[in-house]
């Protein structure tokens, strides 16, 4: 009875169809997802945190040039070389991120809106500087002249280049989040139908054998049951293989780029703090304005309820001396979430290193708020910059942990996919083969 | 296995593929109509008319916004101390009404935004002489209107000693201010501009421009959907030009100072 050889064939090879089809829309499609994550939306956090960076050390280092008047040769030279600096990184990251944007034309505007404004920012900065070496003063507060120039540039870089360069770093993250909640969703989706059609096509093939044997009194043919053994291989290769693809795309987004992401943010803002310390002390008409900035970008990268910057200082520093215990310690804002993953052994050096700027600032702010001009800025260019530095230096090399994991996952489940595509044309040919090897005969003996 | 059921399992494996990634609660993204709590209190920002309409400078970005999320809107009045709740009891999706964003709200319902960057100011009387800072505000009279803690930030973040006044709104503020009871008002700049719109040259604002705020749309915690479409529109109301055209549309000449326009920072979808 040809026939129902012929059904049970064809709901065979249909559900080997499905299998497959799944297997390859699942894997192309996770990756996709890898690709969009680890070598677009990954580099592009990296561009964009760069240029948001350049950008505010640019900003930093003319306030800090007009800070010092006219002496301090070699310290003048030191900051003009790190604005120089700055402002060809800040080209660059420009560049890149313009490349990454592609053809999102949202980002696209952004990144041509920063490029207009920078070179605004840099007219306005040059004037503010060319103004304050005609009117020649001493180390402090400059002429109203110089700092209603210097004004007009920082408020362009403060309100609206800085912005601009956070909100696209920012926007990566969210690409992030779509591609990693999609693929996973259709992970999970195809997970269960390459299940289903497994179950069919197994299913089918041994009612085939079960068939064939009644029918013609045979034991089992070889061909088939070598079929149904790799089908089944397959179907748990592949069950396997989307297994670790949601764990890979789980792992690089929560301990790689999401940590990536809150740090890059912590140092952004860390820069423009270590910024407005300068700026509190350039400006006295806004030394207020500058130390409430100051007091809110803290409190957003380590969340400890004050309402001055005394208070504040008090806190971190209580923080810091609390004794280590088995806990993970609980805090909010971008540095506090992203040591919220790590234990104790990896916070404390961070948290120190903060306290220690924190120390710094309180004494910054203590001689400047007593008249002590000269010895407030030596503060300021002796211990509290290289705090600052060492403080940023410990961001860095966390992210940098960070980024290896996320390099490593991403590369773990490019590896996986890599397999199971050799695997997939391979399997598909050998399971044809072994089923018309194993009807072909049967069917013979109806002719 | 029967031969019959399979036919059954490739459609049950079908609708299990399609079952699959619908989402749990209902983001803003999605709906057809978004409720949007306004204030019904504040000139310039949002105020309720004689017609039962609304109309300000919030009123219109949540306008802007809701087009862009490509839904229709419905208004609703929300006081100050009603900003959390009605997201909280779902009464409305979003709320654009000087909501600042602060780390401790962000404990109970999240911000999409910030959409406006603005300054705490002050405001005296016209022909008033010698306030043109927060540190003149040493010893004067100013007015602390009940559920904002403005005044108070003067007096504990500031530490500058001034005497506060109690009132129980901005109306209440303003008369007592003309009337000399009290030397200044000092809150949110967007809404001291208002207000002086309202009073004609009678009143003004000094441009003190401190402690920065940022005024978000409020938003239930985790619709991360519907924050970051509402944080697309906001790019877009700055790229399109929508943004400086509002802020002129309801503060030019009220004192404001209005040479540049602030790009928002967001705070992000968490």
């Amino acid at each position: 009875m040809p026939a129902r050889i012929r059904l049970i064939s064809g709901v065979t090879v249909a559900a080997l169809v499905l299998l497959f089809a799944t297997l390859a829309v699942i894997t192309q499609g996770a990756r996709t997802g890898l690709r969009a994550i680890g070598h677009d939306a990954g580099p592009q956090v990296v561009a964009t945190a760069g240029l948001y960076l350049a950008l505010s050390d640019m900003d930093g280092q003319v306030a800090l040039l007009l800070l010092m008047g006219g002496g301090r040769d070699e310290r003048r030279a030191e900051a003009l070389l790190r604005y120089e600096r700055s402002r060809t990184e800040a080209g660059r990251a420009l560049l890149r991120a313009s490349a990454l944007a592609g053809d999102d034309a949202r980002e696209g505007r952004t990144v041509q809106a920063v490029l207009d404004g920078l070179g605004r920012y840099e007219r306005t900065a040059a004037r503010a500087l060319l103004l304050a070496e005609q009117a020649g003063y001493d180390a402090g507060p400059p002429p109203e002249r110089v700092l209603r120039t210097y004004r007009a540039a920082t408020d362009l870089m403060r309100e609206e280049l800085l912005p601009q360069a956070y909100n696209l770093t920012l926007e990566s993250g969210t690409t992030v989040r779509r591609v990693h909640d999609e693929t996973r969703s259709s992970l999970t989706t195809g997970r269960a139908v390459v299940a289903a059609a497994g179950v069919l096509a197994l299913g089918c093939l041994v009612a085939l054998q079960v068939y064939l044997a009644r029918r013609f009194r045979r034991l089992f043919g070889p061909a088939l049951v070598l079929a149904s053994a790799v089908t089944a291989m397959y179907v748990l290769t592949g069950l396997h293989v989307s297994a670790r693809e949601a764990d890979a795309l789980v792992a690089a987004k929560r301990d790689g780029f999401d940590a990536v992401l809150l740090l890059a943010r912590a140092r952004a803002i860390g820069n423009g703090m270590h910024a407005d310390q300068t700026r509190y002390l350039l400006d006295p008409e806004r030394a207020d304005t500058y130390e409430h900035t100051y007091l809110d970008a803290a409190q957003s990268v380590l969340y400890l309820e004050a309402t001055s910057v005394h208070a504040y200082h008090e806190r971190v520093a209580a923080a810091a001396a609390a004794p280590e215990g088995g806990r993970r310690p609980a805090f909010a804002g971008f540095l506090g979430s992203a040591l919220a993953m790590r234990d104790a052994s990896g916070t404390r050096p961070v948290l120190a290193a903060y306290d220690r700027l924190q120390r710094s600032d309180a004494d910054l702010r203590r001689r400047a708020s007593g008249g002590e001009t000269g010895q407030a800025l030596s503060v300021l260019l002796g211990p509290l910059t290289s705090d600052f530095d060492r403080y940023d230096a410990t961001l860095l090399d966390l992210a940098g942990q960070h980024r290896t994991s996320f390099e490593r996952s991403i590369a773990r489940g490019e590896d996986a996919l890599a397999d199971l595509w050799f695997l997939l044309p391979v399997a598909m040919v050998s399971i044809a083969v072994l089923v018309v090897a194993g009807i072909w005969p049967r069917l013979d003996e109806y002719r | 296995m029967s031969v019959r059921a399979l036919p059954a399992a490739v459609a049950l494996a079908v609708l299990l593929a399609g079952a699959c990634g619908a989402p749990e609660r209902e983001s803003v993204a999605g709906k057809r109509t978004v409720v949007v709590g306004v204030r019904p209190d504040l000139p310039g920002l949002g105020l309720r008319l004689p017609d039962g309409g609304f109309e300000g400078y919030d009123v219109d970005v949540a306008r802007y916004l809701v087009r862009k999320l490509g839904a229709g809107i419905r208004l609703i009045p929300v006081l100050a101390a009603e900003r959390e709740r009605v997201l909280l009891d779902g009464r409305a999706d979003l709320v654009l009404a000087t909501f600042s964003v602060t780390q401790e709200r962000k404990s109970r319902v999240a911000f999409a935004g910030p959409y406006h960057v603005s300054y705490q100011d002050i405001m005296v009387r016209a022909d008033r002489e010698g306030i043109a800072g927060v540190r003149d505000l040493e010893g004067k009279g100013i007015c602390a209107v009940e559920g904002s803690n403005a005044a108070e930030r003067v007096v504990e973040e500031r530490g500058v000693k001034a005497r506060l006044v109690p009132a129980a709104d901005y109306d209440r503020c303003v008369a007592l201010l003309k009337e000399g009871e009290l030397d200044a008002i000092t809150t949110n700049d967007v809404i001291l501009a208002g207000l002086a719109a309202r009073e004609k040259g009678r009143l003004r604002l000094v441009n003190a421009r401190f402690n920065e705020q940022r005024t978000g749309v409020g938003i239930r915690k985790g619709d991360l959907d519907g924050c970051e479409a509402i944080n697309r529109a906001i790019t877009d109301m700055y790229q399109d030009g929508t943004a400086a055209r509002l802020i002129a549309k309801w503060f030019d000449g009220t004192g404001l100072d209005l040479t540049s326009v602030h790009v928002p920072r967001f705070e992000g979808c968490e």
